[in-house]
């Protein structure tokens, strides 16, 4: 219990320096948040086109797609913002930068992963509440279910970056195939769910668990259930956990790269 | 033609560079496959709902097509404006400047360089996929045909990046540009949602926009090929081109009056 405060209060501390940081370029953090607002905003106007005129896709309309793509935009803004390294993860391991990680006594995986904050993600975390708020679902119990659903969404988020990324102690450099990992999950994230048989569907809660970030999160928002509840639990815990196993075990066959490493 | 031969070098460098790792150009390729996928899904579910074979003007199996070519010559394209962006943070700027060409140029044939083989592999992956969904294109000719206009695309594609990585001459960090100019390409160019599926009056405000001329012209002129839609296409692409090819001059030199060299 007295390790786990002290990891908390490691965590937060590396948070707030992350923020002082940012704020050293408050012109450059504040175009990043206001420019990925906007970047969202015209995103998501495709989508009012496409429902202006084909009004719903099985049954899934234009207010269901505000709250999936606003607990999706949310989540993934808060990983970008608190654990900005889990995008990054596969060349930190390839170029052998985990040695200033390995070398400090602290979880390694927490230390890495938090030691780098993506100013854009502040923008992705606001948009994704005003997308929640001009869906027509908004209710105060509804703001809760939001802010746990997008906390869930984005453990299962961080945990498929570190999953995918972590390949790289096997494999190498894994850039490419991250990048395709993390495009098919925002891309199946915010389809409709409803376009998916039942195969794609088994899909997108296994190996590209979109579901998971997009529509069960939704579900849950727009009205509880206990089974939406359980099904984002145990995705959170499921993947997390098996990332850190992931992880742990290729740390084993980790090398270091002996370059002259320097961490700003 | 003497004084083009170093921009032809340029660009046949650069061409035989994109090739040195397969690899990551195949890697990078794939990722067409899922976007196909799910716009299948998506607009098979949209034409049945619709009870229709055609939608203004467009079969199913022509709306893939579009939309595998208007990602083909999005995906296909490199990511000049960053690149410029980095050149400009970490100084190395300072190294193209001075060297005895073009540096307008000298970025346009590195970047044809590099956007040749990129295209091709996605309307490689692209086009299989299509074709294993929805069949043939109905006209294959179409492709020979919008060839110039795929052309005059990424020439447009560059005129806009040029522009987007020059600003960083001035703010130096350009994504949040770059993110926009993406989203505006998506929206007003018709590449999730061909054109002429919008109300009319966005249509009428999108068509006339460079965005189209980039993206819906090619795509459209591919699926549905004739000598009215190529004039049209090629005068608007052509026009477009002259103007920010002007607009691009202007803002260089001035450009060139703010430019700060970092480093050294």
């Amino acid at each position: 219990m007295v390790d786990d405060m002290k990891e908390i209060k490691f965590l937060l501390a590396i948070w707030k320096t992350n923020l002082l940081s940012a704020m050293e370029y408050r012109a450059s953090f504040l175009t990043q948040t206001i420019g990925m607002m906007v970047n969202d905003f015209i995103y998501f106007a495709i989508w009012i086109i496409f429902f202006e005129r084909f009004k719903d896709v099985r049954g899934w309309g234009v207010n269901d797609m505000y709250v999936t793509y606003g607990v999706l935009a949310s989540a993934f803004g808060l990983v970008s913002l608190l654990f900005g390294n889990a995008f990054t993860l596969s060349d930190i391991i390839a170029k052998g930068r985990l040695d200033y990680y390995l070398s400090l006594p602290r979880p390694v995986l927490l230390h890495t992963i938090a030691s780098r904050s993506i100013a854009s993600g502040m923008g992705d975390f606001v948009y994704g509440f005003i997308s929640y708020g001009l869906s027509g679902y908004f209710t105060w119990d509804g703001l809760a279910r939001y802010v746990l659903a997008m906390l869930l969404a984005a453990v299962v988020f961080a945990s498929f970056l570190i999953l995918t990324q972590s390949l790289a102690f096997w494999f190498g450099m894994m850039s490419n195939f991250s990048a395709l990992a993390l495009n098919a999950m925002l891309t199946f994230g915010i389809y409709p769910i409803t376009l998916f048989d039942q195969y794609a569907k088994l899909i997108l809660f296994t190996l590209i668990p979109a579901a998971l970030v997009g529509a069960v999160p939704a579900a849950f928002i727009r009205a509880f259930s206990w089974q939406t509840l359980a099904q984002l639990l145990a995705g959170a815990i499921g993947f997390l956990t098996l990332s850190i196993l992931l992880f742990r075990v290729g740390l084993r066959r980790y090398e270091s790269g002996s370059a002259i490493q320097v961490e700003v | 033609m003497k004084p083009f031969s170093k921009y032809w070098s340029i660009f046949q460098i650069t061409l035989l560079n994109s090739l040195a790792y397969p690899g990551e150009l195949v890697g990078r390729s794939l990722m067409i496959i899922p976007f196909m996928w799910i716009f299948y899904q998506l607009w098979k579910i949209t034409f049945s709902a619709a009870g229709v074979e055609v939608m203004s003007g467009l079969t199913l199996s022509n709306t893939l097509w579009y939309l595998m070519l208007a990602e083909t010559i999005e995906l296909g394209r490199p990511p000049l404006a960053r690149t410029m962006s980095e050149n400009v943070k970490d100084g190395s700027i300072a190294y193209i400047l001075n060297k005895p060409y073009d540096f307008l140029l000298y970025q346009f044939s590195a970047t044809m360089g590099e956007t040749i083989f990129r295209a091709m592999l996605n309307a490689v992956f692209g086009g299989l996929t299509v074709w294993w969904l929805v069949g043939a294109p109905q006209h294959p000719e179409g492709f020979l045909i919008a060839i110039p206009a795929i052309l005059g695309a990424w020439i447009l594609h560059f005129c806009i990046n040029a522009m987007i990585g020059l600003s960083a001459f001035v703010v130096e960090d350009v994504s949040a540009f770059t993110w926009i100019y993406q989203k505006l390409a998506f929206i007003f160019g018709g590449m999730l949602i061909p054109l002429d599926f919008y109300p009319q009056w966005l249509q009428t405000l999108a068509k006339f926009l460079p965005f189209s001329s980039a993206i819906y012209g090619p795509a459209r002129l591919f699926v549905t090929p004739s000598v009215e839609l190529f004039v049209n296409v090629m005068s608007l692409q052509l026009a477009w081109i002259l103007a920010l090819t002007f607009v691009l001059v202007i803002v260089y030199r001035r450009g060139l009056t703010q430019l700060t060299v970092n480093g050294g």
